[in-house]
């Protein structure tokens, strides 16, 4: 066992601080990167040190790993943590880290490897008696490729076998759109991903995204704390996580996490990971992927244990065993996170970009809020348009819930288009509040999760208020110049 | 007195006016008490209930926000009122939102129809394809692949086929 001293946090935003906070409080000393484009992240007034890096455009930077490994050398750290995103998943990163002598916290490379294979991840779930949705890959023969996908069944899905979070994925429903799909797919994979390689799997329709968290130490000890339901998504992204998932059978649950625990077993998982199923209307599940990295809901499950996962982390990272078995376990009440978007949600969708202007944080009980971003601070579309996480837990989902549409209503954030009036309206749709979620629920909806108009009442006192703001020189926010300056330190 | 609009309809002017040293307001002819509290914050009354909103000045323009919903409300310049665009020109594509160009899919020059692609552009992620609003000669594609673009940039200008009778 080895403790981590000084831990290199290889990631942004809001997850950079929920790292560094965590680290603290183990005595682990921290370092954050910053680009010159990214000088207003909350994590960099809380590190202990920062780093500069340098890319265009800037994304590049983190996605820079012989850069990122250099910089945690450089500034003597002896562990680095991936967070999600960027280099979280490649396995070549986590080997080179290890090489360079540091403690990556996270699985193992061939773990990443293994589950970063979508195909491989299948045939492997199969091997382990972990259910698969009928598919067909292209790699086993690419000129047939088309027939065999066709041969799936529709409703299909086209998807890149290297991707994740939703890109170059294409649904097809009857076979005329099957050649398009495929070529949109291809491209948009190659892109992402620098790899073209397609496969086919069926579409369940009115699928429910079950995910499982699962996390393993280096003595062989595998558990999982349970499940997570991640259904409200738009465009195969995740708008709403909760848990425990609604409405799902006792029997059905003990089934989906026993696979995910048995597939990490099966894989020599350390660390934490995240088993990903869809579960049908008639209560059947399917594997669809394992992600081998902390995911961006984690909050939830962290609510109901009341554990802390990047403590966990960065324990198992050190070499200590689980400190608890799976029968140490408890959940208590319900979790919900929403996800703060810097974007348009009545428009469309369409990513906004500004500069944070004003920005009051929602408190009370029950409720975290994991900020990305401060006053100041720019929004450009060089990042992900994620802002920040609203996560509330009540002792029944009715209280979770009512938490969280009070807790939307009470965030501000001026300056840039926030998403949080809609998902106040996802939570208050009578579908939702019974529990009848799927990953179609945002698009059937669609029509009734429209804004209300303003009545003219509302309208006059909203105007007045426009008035006050112009003349009232309390309102002004920070002088732009020093907001600028960012977390900037020597 | 000054004429506000929602920024999403511009056609819906409001009178406004403000008397100064007192928390009166006048909205087209009516009265609203807001009271200043300092930090953005400010608090009126609706149907008798106290709510509380947050609002900046953005340059003429004002950001508000009410109950987890936001609004640009803008002070309408007399001058700039009467230079505004006439609406989107036929055969120009703009940016739906800020991002980089992909590639191209066309030339200058170039005979496209209506719906045919003209170029991929991308931005947090997402990709979409701009394709021609209506058949006709490309006259230019002013943002090469690679370059970045803001909301509303000219991505595209096709000249239609038709001229106007």
């Amino acid at each position: 066992m080895t403790d981590i001293r000084k831990l290199f946090i290889a990631n942004r935003a809001e997850i950079a601080l929920r790292i560094v906070r965590s680290a603290r409080r183990l005595g682990i000393a921290t370092v954050v990167p910053w680009h010159a484009q990214d000088r207003h992240g909350p994590a960099l007034a809380e590190a202990d040190e920062t780093v500069q890096v340098f890319g265009e455009p800037p994304v590049s930077a983190w996605l820079d790993a012989a850069a990122m490994i250099r910089a945690a050398l450089d500034s003597g750290c002896d562990a680095l943590h991936p967070g999600y995103g960027f280099l979280s998943e490649n396995a070549g990163f986590a080997r080179a880290v290890a090489a360079a002598g540091l403690v990556f916290v996270g699985p193992d490379a061939a773990a990443i490897e293994l589950m970063g294979d979508k195909i491989s991840a299948r045939k492997f779930a199969l091997a382990h008696d972990v259910p698969v949705t009928p598919s067909a890959d292209e790699a086993d023969d690419p000129a047939t490729f088309a027939e065999r996908a066709r041969a799936v069944g529709f409703p299909l899905l086209i998807k890149g076998a290297a991707g994740g979070g939703g890109k170059g994925m294409q649904i097809v429903r009857d076979g005329a759109a099957l050649a398009d799909a495929i070529a949109v797919a291809r491209s948009e994979s190659q892109r992402y991903f620098g790899d073209g390689r397609l496969f086919a799997e069926r579409y369940v329709e009115r699928p429910r995204h079950i995910e499982v968290q699962v996390f393993g130490d280096r003595q062989g000890h595998v558990i999982h704390l349970g499940e997570r339901e991640c259904s409200i998504q738009r465009r195969f992204q995740k708008l709403i996580e909760e848990t425990p998932a609604p409405g799902l059978a006792g029997g059905l649950r003990d089934r989906i996490c026993s696979a995910a625990v048995r597939l990490a077993q099966a894989a020599g998982y350390v660390n934490a990971g995240t088993v990903e199923c869809i579960v049908s209307p008639d209560g059947e599940f399917f594997f669809l992927e394992m992600n081998t990295r902390l995911q961006v809901e984690h909050p939830v499950t962290e609510m109901v244990t009341g554990l802390d996962l990047v403590e966990l982390q960065l324990r198992i990272a050190q070499g200590e065993p689980l400190p608890l078995a799976q029968a140490d376990v408890r959940w208590h009440g319900h979790a919900i996170e929403c996800r703060l978007l810097a974007e348009d949600a009545d428009a469309g969708f369409v990513p906004d970009t500004g500069r944070v202007r004003l920005l009051r944080v929602p408190q009370g009980p029950g409720l975290r809020f994991d900020g990305g971003v401060t006053e100041g601070a720019p929004v450009t579309a060089a990042f992900d348009s994620m802002l920040a996480k609203l996560v509330t837990h009540g002792a029944t989902r009715e209280l979770a819930l009512s938490r969280a549409r009070q807790a939307l209503a009470d965030t501000v954030m001026l300056g840039v288009t926030l998403n949080a009036d809609f998902l106040s309206r996802v939570l208050q749709h009578p579908a939702f509040a019974a529990g009848e979620t799927d990953t179609g629920f945002i698009e059937r909806h669609r029509d009734a999760l429209k804004p209300a108009a303003l009545s003219d009442a509302e309208r006059r006192l909203l105007l007045a208020v426009a008035a006050r703001a112009l003349h009232e020189p309390a309102a002004r926010p920070l002088s732009l110049p020093h907001a600028a300056m960012g977390a900037w330190r020597n | 007195m000054n004429a506000f609009h929602f920024s999403d309809t511009p056609q819906r002017r409001h009178r406004v006016h403000r008397q100064p040293g007192s928390d009166q307001v006048v909205v087209d002819g009516k009265h609203v008490a807001v009271q200043a509290l300092g930090g953005g914050r400010f608090r009126a009354l609706l149907d008798g209930r106290p709510q509380q909103l947050h609002a900046v000045p953005d340059g003429d323009a004002v950001l508000v926000q009410w109950r987890g919903r936001a609004w640009r409300i803008e002070r309408i310049d007399a001058t700039r009122a009467n230079a505004a665009a006439a609406g989107s020109e036929a055969g120009v594509s703009h940016a739906p939102m800020p991002g980089v160009v992909v590639s191209l899919q066309a030339a200058a020059g170039q005979r496209v129809s209506e719906g045919e692609a003209l170029l991929v552009i991308e931005s947090m992620k997402l990709q979409m394809t701009i394709t021609a609003a209506c058949s006709g000669t490309v006259q230019a594609l002013p943002v090469a692949a690679g370059q970045t673009f803001q909301r509303g940039a000219v991505l595209a200008q096709v000249k239609p086929d038709e001229e106007a009778r």
